[in-house]
């Protein structure tokens, strides 16, 4: 690019922030994946079992900051494909990765807004109270970032359809979570399951979501975070060349 | 000193798969000029104004807007021109303010002076009391008119309209060509793609007609006209007459082919003069009663048929053995 300063590219990428907040955050597919589909897996993994609060909690926020990050890409650039509104980022004088970031924040802001409200709700609720403050904001925060790049990568699928984005980044979601810790403790799995856990960033999320109501982290602290910021960039960086590649077949 | 070209393309080429949608088209604009792109369907206008516009990437070739690259130097070139895709790509969640503003917001448009912008457009398109109105609830020709806003708030010098009035009703029609052209009398140069050969005829300065993604010709309308000779022609409607009396109109010597128009039939002629004595000493020797009896020049429309071998809207009834073009 050219002829356009970093604070410029940041005010229009909020721009896009915000307009995307308006028009997608109720939109039915962001409600569905974002929302009930977290809050529904929860019960399902909560309900009837004797799971200790300890580990209820951070599978609660671990599983709504991934479920909700990735939800809003997914919707808003297919919906804006089939509307053709997508083409005036593309003719307007800012980047690409601008409008990546707009659309990732957008999806960041979604996830850590309904992330903070379950797992205030579900501390609250079972009485955890929350010891490393530090782990927990950092742990959300970058989860959020990395699942909502996630979300912007699947989402560079050639399509005018929400769900031709979901299904496929369901096929990816699903499996995750049965090798993160989430549904099976780490100290049971199998070593190859291990090594499965830790290059998944869900078991990052899962394990400083865990340093912050003061149980210990599986991999270490500067491991969960050099993962997860491995993975925003891996995410950004496939998903800006996957949205290149199309744009020059488009 | 020369003039910087609003717009150039140079080999601009673009496949899709293996399937080459435009082939090396090469062509200059010049400032201040409302300039026609006329194709059939699938001609390759659409994906023309995609490469021009920065959406979609040349294979081939290069073009820019005002003298800036458009891949190159692509900021530059994009703050320059507005887009108006061949449909209405608003946001109908938001309102015809909001729009315009966010609009401005991308292009950095400082707030005061986008605001004042946006207000402006509004007015000057009729909007401005609907503002804070969804444009879900606008009509198709309200939201052209919004996407045409949009395209301008930017101050654009150049700007590409890609089938403005297709799907619009009769008034809207009239209502954007007029704003087209006094756009254009203000300044702004003006791409416009259209498969309506009236509307190209009728608005611009130059007419590029392209077909199967190459340039077949580049002239002003008059003159692609012009070279049609053989497309002048009689057209004549009569109170009543049977479908037998096109085979005897095609058989008068200076009558090289009839069409059937509607209730109307098209006598094509290189001699109108001659062929109308014949028509009308036809008309006589029949007891016919014509309702009207007109002579035509060559059409746009006959050029653009000639050039690209598209048959639209005419019901040819029957060429003569070995006149076709």
């Amino acid at each position: 690019m050219n002829g356009v300063s970093l604070i410029d590219e940041l005010r229009r990428s909020w721009a896009i922030t915000l307009k995307d907040m308006k028009i997608y955050y109720l939109q039915p597919p962001a409600l569905m994946f974002g929302i009930l589909f977290p809050v529904a897996l929860f019960f399902t993994f909560s309900v009837g079992r004797n799971i200790p609060s300890d580990r209820l909690v951070p599978v609660l926020a671990a599983q709504t900051v991934f479920w909700s990050s990735s939800s809003i890409g997914p919707v808003a650039i297919p919906l804006e494909r089939r509307t053709r509104t997508f083409e005036r980022f593309l003719s307007a004088p800012l980047s690409l990765i601008a409008v990546l970031w707009g659309k990732m924040l957008a999806g960041v802001l979604f996830g850590l807004g309904i992330t903070t409200l379950a797992t205030a709700v579900g501390a609250i609720g079972v009485g955890i109270p929350i010891t490393n403050p530090a782990a927990l904001v950092i742990g959300l925060i970058l989860s959020a970032l990395a699942y909502s790049a996630m979300g912007i990568l699947f989402a560079s699928i050639p399509t005018a359809s929400p769900g031709q984005v979901i299904i496929p980044l369901n096929f990816v979601r699903i499996p995750l979570m049965f090798v993160s810790g989430m549904f099976i403790p780490l100290e049971r799995l199998p070593t190859l399951g291990i090594y499965a856990a830790f290059l998944s960033p869900l078991t990052h999320t899962l394990d400083l979501l865990r340093l912050g109501i003061g149980a210990t982290s599986y991999f270490g602290w500067v491991a969960n975070i050099a993962v997860l910021i491995a993975w925003i960039a891996v995410f950004l960086y496939v998903g800006q060349s996957f949205h290149r590649i199309i744009m020059k077949r488009e | 000193m020369t003039e910087v070209k609003a717009i150039e393309a140079e080999g601009l080429t673009k496949y899709y798969g293996d399937f080459l949608a435009v082939d090396h088209i090469s062509f200059e604009v010049e400032q201040g000029e409302l300039f026609g792109f006329l194709g059939p369907n699938g001609a390759g206008k659409t994906t023309t104004i995609r490469m021009l516009t920065g959406v979609s990437t040349p294979a081939e070739g290069r073009a820019s807007i005002m003298g800036h690259d458009i891949v190159r130097e692509s900021v530059k070139a994009k703050s320059l021109m507005g887009l108006v895709p061949d449909i209405s790509n608003v946001y109908t969640e938001l309102s015809a303010w909001e729009n315009l503003v966010f609009t401005g917001q991308l292009y950095g448009i400082p707030r005061a002076r986008r605001e004042g912008r946006a207000r402006a457009l509004l007015k000057r398109f009729d909007l401005y009391d609907r503002r804070n109105d969804d444009v879900s609830e606008f009509s198709r020709g309200m939201r052209r008119r919004v996407c045409i806003a949009m395209a301008l708030i930017n101050d654009s010098k150049v700007v590409f309209l890609d089938e403005p009035t297709a799907g619009l009703d009769v008034k809207s029609v009239r209502g954007i060509r007029e704003l087209v052209r006094t756009l254009n009398e203000e300044g702004l140069t003006v791409f416009l793609t259209t498969h309506n050969i009236e509307e190209a005829s009728q608005m611009c300065d130059r007419v590029t007609i392209i077909n199967r993604g190459r340039i077949a010709a580049i002239d002003t309308p008059e003159r692609l006209k012009r070279a049609m000779k053989t497309s002048q022609s009689i057209e004549v409607a009569f109170k009543e007459v049977g479908l037998e009396v096109l085979g005897d109109l095609e058989a008068l010597p200076s009558v090289n082919e009839v069409q059937k128009r509607g209730d109307k039939l098209r006598l094509l002629t290189e001699d109108p003069p001659k062929a109308l004595k014949e028509l009308w000493d036809f008309i006589e020797g029949r007891g016919l009663e014509p309702i009207t009896l007109n002579t035509l020049g060559p059409s746009l429309e006959d050029a653009f048929l000639r050039l690209t071998g598209t048959e639209m809207e005419a019901e040819v009834i029957h060429r003569r053995r070995g006149r076709r073009p």
